[in-house]
């Protein structure tokens, strides 16, 4: 048949033309990717005349960013998108998330894709100065620690020489299990697992001795233990960390009023929560005798300079709650995870969070 | 990743079949399965290790699987973040799907008998054929609809179902000259159905997720990179040494390296090489993107499979005509080599299909991503459910890649007999 | 003139517009201060490669060819896998028993329709690590089998190679005469040549002589189960064994059904005439049907090897550390993505060129001379 070809050609190059105009006109509509040249600075103008803050997330480790059966975000790192929305546009689902890997992350933030990296990232001296990024105000103090069967003989690592230890790859972990064990003149065997299910079963069934990871992410693990595999009973995390672990927030250098708006927006639900102020008391609070909590809540006539709203601080605090609520309900006691505060307890009972005076 | 299927040698039918025997069940199983000794050893095996097997199976299926994981998450295996308000977008274009491809189904079957009628072509096919081929899509869509458990969700499948068979109907009705375009019939269904989605203040597809967005990337790159492939196939057997250079060089390039890293460089570079200033397109756009410039390559050498298959006296007697090389091209050999090629289209559909689950490197959570990421929810992390989620992954990439591969197969065997 | 006016033109277009984008990445790649060197290809690594002597302190670059050399490994043994499962079940499509022609389309529908990754992954975890842990693992003395591996009776050195090498040289080059001499002596006589008997036997003698006319230059080397794993021996990782048995399915699926199209292709008289000829089932399958197959599926099979080697790249899900996971573990400390993607690049088409390259020269060797 003649015409044959026209009945394969055609039909495809109009669905080919369809789909590209589909892409096209997408795109066209979206008008808010990224700037494939990253703008320097005033990244807090045009996130307040977008209406929205694109903001990096990694959406699957428990308790810091997983998406519910609804559909909805939700974790330790994405209330703190929220809270940063809240702080610049006064609304806290005024939140695009972006779900980036550990290869894609840097370059997400340097082109522009998104404004903010909240995705468990480790500040260290040559993201910081190598990535052009800048680190801020830590909100979450980890560790990497060992965990181990509760009915073997490890006790400390010293113990552990000659093991088979599963690691989640992704970060820095082969890098400082390599060298926990070197310091210590041990021998080990690394697996490195993409995927903590996987890893999960090869621990379980006895593959390796020990499981390397951030260790609150071991403690998740822990407490969610299966009971037909013996709870969280049948596991013990040893002592030792064998590395220091900050995550928090990251931008594009070479912007601080951004860089600015985002620290004093993680600063005010710490200093929240060394007022007392919650999600629940800070209409109440607004009235309080203490004069540094009316300022933090905009009640006092102060101007930071920050470029944030009078009452930016509110805003956060009614959205998200102050630190203590943001991890009592994503990582502490509320949630499955069950961490202590630890590290991450406020100066005052011992822990390492200290809020800058807000005046 | 991707691979060119065989299915295209199946060959065609013998010339004379022998009657149909009626065999009584003793001297089948006698002749079937107990021909020799050592066909009996082989029948016993294999009956030993196909039982065990399908106990373990279903052992696991019926008793020991824990399938809430997969019933709370069912919506974000299927559409992911879809928004809600716009959930009526999918059921039209799915809707739309039923009656096109209902319609064009049979408008095929009526060509198809005429052709057979005049004995241009052979029945294929046996008893309860429409069944066989429907069948796995019908256990699918019952497994869904019984971990979805909605009354809602239920009726809507079982009118875009009586919508299908409808336009089956319908298609057998069809005067024979519009049944022709058939082909463009579906097609345009297909291309109606994206529009219903993403046009008119729908959802841009740089959202979606899970099985959506696993169809949106498979259809999207076969289909874009269906006319670049043919031009790189053109290309790579020009005469002109300059054409013909550039695209081998481009074709064997891509072939030679794996999908994921293509997928790769696809999201790192494609965002550089714009000038400065202009917006980065979306991680999906990105992706597509790379798709396509993969699966061009592989395209491309399914064309020049097709090129190769015209006989030379097809281009002798073109230039005895007194053609031009373009119109040699356009008219008489790119329709015989298309046609030849379409299996083969197909199989790289499905493989492509099956290959957008690398598109997780890229940080896009398609399905087999969705599988990964529901694990870590607050009231499944850490339980072990990496079997459940995988298996029922593994069903629904299995019904889309053999249903699709049996009706390619059937396209073959009538493109072989078909209209010459 | 026209067709070299339109060259150029093409050819100016097609370098104009990569020199376009190429200088846009390098003027964005500048302004955003991202470096574009080679040069971490020089730092230490700084972690270790699970069953390797690897160095942390040895730079990247050696930690890749680690990765290259896990790769190759996996590759090849998957290719010579699959070619046999997949010529096996091939021909048992084609069987005449119901039960085995039905399990065997069975195995290649289930196979070539879901994702290899699924497959993989589903040997892993649900075969391969249930087997006994360490403690409580088959332990035979010469085979050790648990989720930590199988370890198997190897050999060991113990004394100088040199004579032993020498002897089994020499004894090849016998084995290889003796094998043309057969040959001449099969066409002068047309007594059956059997000389791969010959020539095997020949090395078997060569091999005898030289391990004791070189001092057992080696000896047994028995696995010895520890509480934490074996030594000795010759281990093969649970990681290896998943992803090799992944592999090979998968691409058998797709190899199978190359072979039964390839054989189905050889014209029928052939077999009829293999049948006048009395030929046994066998010796029809053998030395008529598979040759005339073989012309026909080797660009098919070069396809499937190829992609065999791309889909190795799959081991980064289950901790096989070939040369994709290696790059990512790097990309994740220190390594800049975008260098350490475009060497990950070049390792697989250095693969693909390679294979193409040697299923070229059989294709060529094999194919039919026009007379």
């Amino acid at each position: 048949m003649r015409l044959l070809h026209l009945k394969v050609t055609l039909p495809l190059s109009i669905l080919g033309l369809l789909l590209a105009g589909c892409i096209g006109g997408s795109e066209g509509n979206e008008g808010q990717g990224g700037q494939a040249g990253g703008q320097q600075g005033n990244t807090l103008q045009r996130v307040q005349d977008r209406g929205t803050l694109n903001c990096g997330i990694n959406d699957a480790v428990p308790g810091f960013g997983v998406v519910t059966p609804q559909g909805e975000y939700e974790g330790f790192d994405i209330d703190y998108c929220r809270a940063v929305a809240a702080a610049v546009l006064g609304d806290p689902n005024a939140v695009e998330f972006k779900p980036v890997t550990t290869e894609q992350r840097f370059t997400a933030l340097q082109s522009g894709e998104i404004d903010v990296l909240i995705r468990n990232t480790t500040w260290t001296a040559e993201r910081d100065g190598a990535e052009g990024a800048t680190f801020l105000h830590t909100t979450f103090y980890d560790g990497q620690g060992m965990m181990v069967p509760a009915d073997s003989d490890y006790r400390r690592l010293e113990d552990m020489d000659g093991t088979t230890i599963c690691v989640l790859s992704g970060t820095t972990t082969e890098l400082n299990l390599a060298t926990a064990f070197r310091a210590r003149n041990l021998e080990h065997e690394p697996l490195s697992f993409e995927d903590n299910e996987t890893l999960q079963q090869a621990f379980q069934q006895g593959r390796c001795d020990g499981w390397t990871s951030d260790k609150s992410q071991l403690a998740g693990v822990r407490s969610s233990w299966p009971d037909n595999q013996g709870g969280p009973d049948a596991l013990r995390i040893l002592d030792e960390e064998f590395s220091k672990e900050p995550l928090g927030p990251v931008v594009r250098d070479g912007d601080s009023p951004w860089a600015q708006a985002i620290d004093w927006t993680v600063i005010a639900t710490i200093q929240a929560e060394e007022f007392g102020i919650t999600s629940e008391n800070v209409e109440q609070m607004k009235g309080d005798q203490n004069e540094e909590i009316r300022r933090l809540l905009g009640e006092e006539n102060f101007d930071s300079g920050l470029g944030l709203p009078d009452d930016f601080a509110v805003q956060v605090i009614q959205a998200v709650g102050n630190y203590g609520e943001i991890y009592d309900r994503n990582v502490g006691a509320d949630s499955p995870l069950g961490l202590e505060r630890g590290l991450n307890d406020l100066y005052t009972n011992g822990g390492l969070h200290y809020a800058p005076p807000y005046r | 990743m991707t691979s060119i299927r065989v299915d295209t040698l199946e060959p065609l039918p013998g010339r004379e079949e022998p009657p149909r025997r009626h065999v009584p069940p003793g001297r089948w199983l006698r002749e079937n399965l107990f021909s020799t000794w050592y066909n009996s050893v082989l029948t016993v095996l294999f009956a030993a290790l196909l039982g065990l097997l399908l106990y373990r199976v279903g052992r696991f299926v019926f008793v020991d699987g824990r399938w809430e994981i997969i019933e709370r998450n069912l919506r974000l295996l299927l559409v992911f973040r879809f928004p809600d308000d716009a959930l009526w977008r999918l059921w039209t274009a799915m809707y739309v799907l039923a009656g096109t491809f209902g319609l064009a189904a049979g408008a095929a079957a009526t060509v198809r008998r005429a052709e057979v009628a005049a004995g241009r072509a052979r029945p294929i096919g046996g008893r309860f054929l429409p069944l066989r081929r429907v069948a796995p899509v019908v256990v699918l869509a019952a497994v869904l609809l019984w971990l979805a458990g909605s009354v809602g969700a239920t009726l809507l499948v079982a009118g875009a179902a009586a919508v299908a068979v409808l336009g089956r109907l319908a298609g057998t009705l069809l005067p024979r000259r519009y049944a022709k375009w058939t082909a463009v019939l579906a097609l345009v269904g297909l291309a109606a159905a994206f529009g219903i989605v993403i046009g008119l203040g729908g959802v841009s597809p740089r959202t979606w997720g899970g099985l959506l967005l696993t169809i949106y990337l498979a259809i999207g790159g076969i289909a874009i990179s269906f006319p670049l492939g043919v031009l790189l196939a053109l290309g790579r057997r020009s005469s002109l040494p300059a054409v013909r250079v550039v695209c081998v060089t481009y074709i064997e390039i891509i072939r030679g390296v794996p999908l994921i890293t293509v997928l790769f460089v696809g999201y790192l570079i494609i965002g550089f090489t714009l000038p400065p200033g202009t917006p980065t397109p979306s991680v999906v756009t990105r992706a597509m993107i790379g798709i396509i410039l993969f699966t061009a390559a592989y395209v491309a050498e399914i064309v020049r499979g097709g090129l190769q298959s015209v006989p030379r006296g097809q281009y002798e007697a073109a230039q005895a005509l007194g053609l031009s090389p373009v119109k040699t091209t356009w008219l008489i050999v790119l329709p015989q080599a298309l046609r030849a090629v379409i299996p083969a289209m197909v199989g790289q559909f499905i493989s492509l299909f099956k290959d957008t689950s690398l598109v997780f490197i890229i940080g896009l959570t398609e399905l087999l991503g969705v599988a990964d990421l529901i694990t870590k929810q607050r009231e499944f992390t850490a339980q072990g459910l990496i079997f459940e989620t995988l298996l029922f992954v593994s069903l629904l990439y299995w019904v889309g890649s053999y249903s699709m591969s049996r009706e390619s197969q059937r396209l073959e065997r009538r493109l072989g007999v078909g209209e010459r | 003139m026209l067709r070299v006016v339109f060259q150029l033109v093409f050819l100016v277009l097609v370098v104009g517009v990569v020199l376009y984008l190429y200088s846009n990445v390098l003027r964005n790649l500048d302004r955003l201060g991202i470096g574009t060197s080679f040069g971490f290809l020089d730092e230490s690594a700084g972690f270790s490669i699970a069953n390797s002597d690897f160095d942390p302190s040895a730079n990247l670059f050696a930690a890749i060819l680690v990765g290259v050399q896990n790769t190759a490994i996996v590759s090849f043994a998957g290719i010579a896998l699959a070619t046999v499962i997949g010529v096996i079940v091939g021909v048992a499509r084609l069987s005449t028993n119901w039960l085995v022609r039905r399990t065997a389309a069975g195995y290649v529908e289930t196979l070539r329709n879901v994702p290899v990754l699924i497959i993989i992954l589903f040997w892993y975890l649900a075969v391969i690590l249930q087997l006994p842990p360490i403690q409580r693992a088959v332990d035979w003395g010469w085979l050790v089998l648990s989720n930590r591996g199988l370890v198997v009776v190897w050999l060991e050195r113990t004394g100088d190679l040199a004579v032993f090498l020498a002897v089994l040289g020499a004894g090849a080059v016998l084995a290889a005469a003796v094998s043309v001499w057969r040959t001449r002596r099969f066409d002068a006589t047309g007594q059956p040549h059997r000389r791969l008997l010959w020539a095997a036997g020949v090395l078997v003698a060569a091999v005898v002589l030289g391990f004791f006319a070189g001092g057992r230059p080696f000896g047994l080397s028995l696995p010895e189960r520890g509480e934490l794993g074996t030594e000795h021996g010759f281990l093969l990782s649970p990681e290896y064994g998943a992803i090799l048995i992944g592999l090979t399915l998968y691409t058998s699926s797709h190899i199978a059904e190359i072979v039964r199209g390839s054989i189905l292709a050889v014209p029928r008289g052939q077999t009829e005439a293999a049948n006048a000829l009395g030929l046994s089932p066998f010796a029809r399958l053998r030395y008529v049907v598979l040759p005339q197959a073989t012309r026909i599926m080797i660009p098919p099979l070069a396809n499937q090897y190829l992609n065999l080697v791309k889909n190795s790249s799959l081991g980064v899900a289950i901790a096989y550390p070939e040369v994709t996971r290696v790059i990512r573990i790097a990309i994740g400390q220190q390594a800049p993505a975008p260098q350490s993607v475009l060497v990950l690049m070049l390792v697989y088409l250095c693969f693909s060129l390679g294979i193409s390259l040697v299923t070229n020269l059989v294709n060529r060797r094999l194919a039919l001379r026009e007379r």
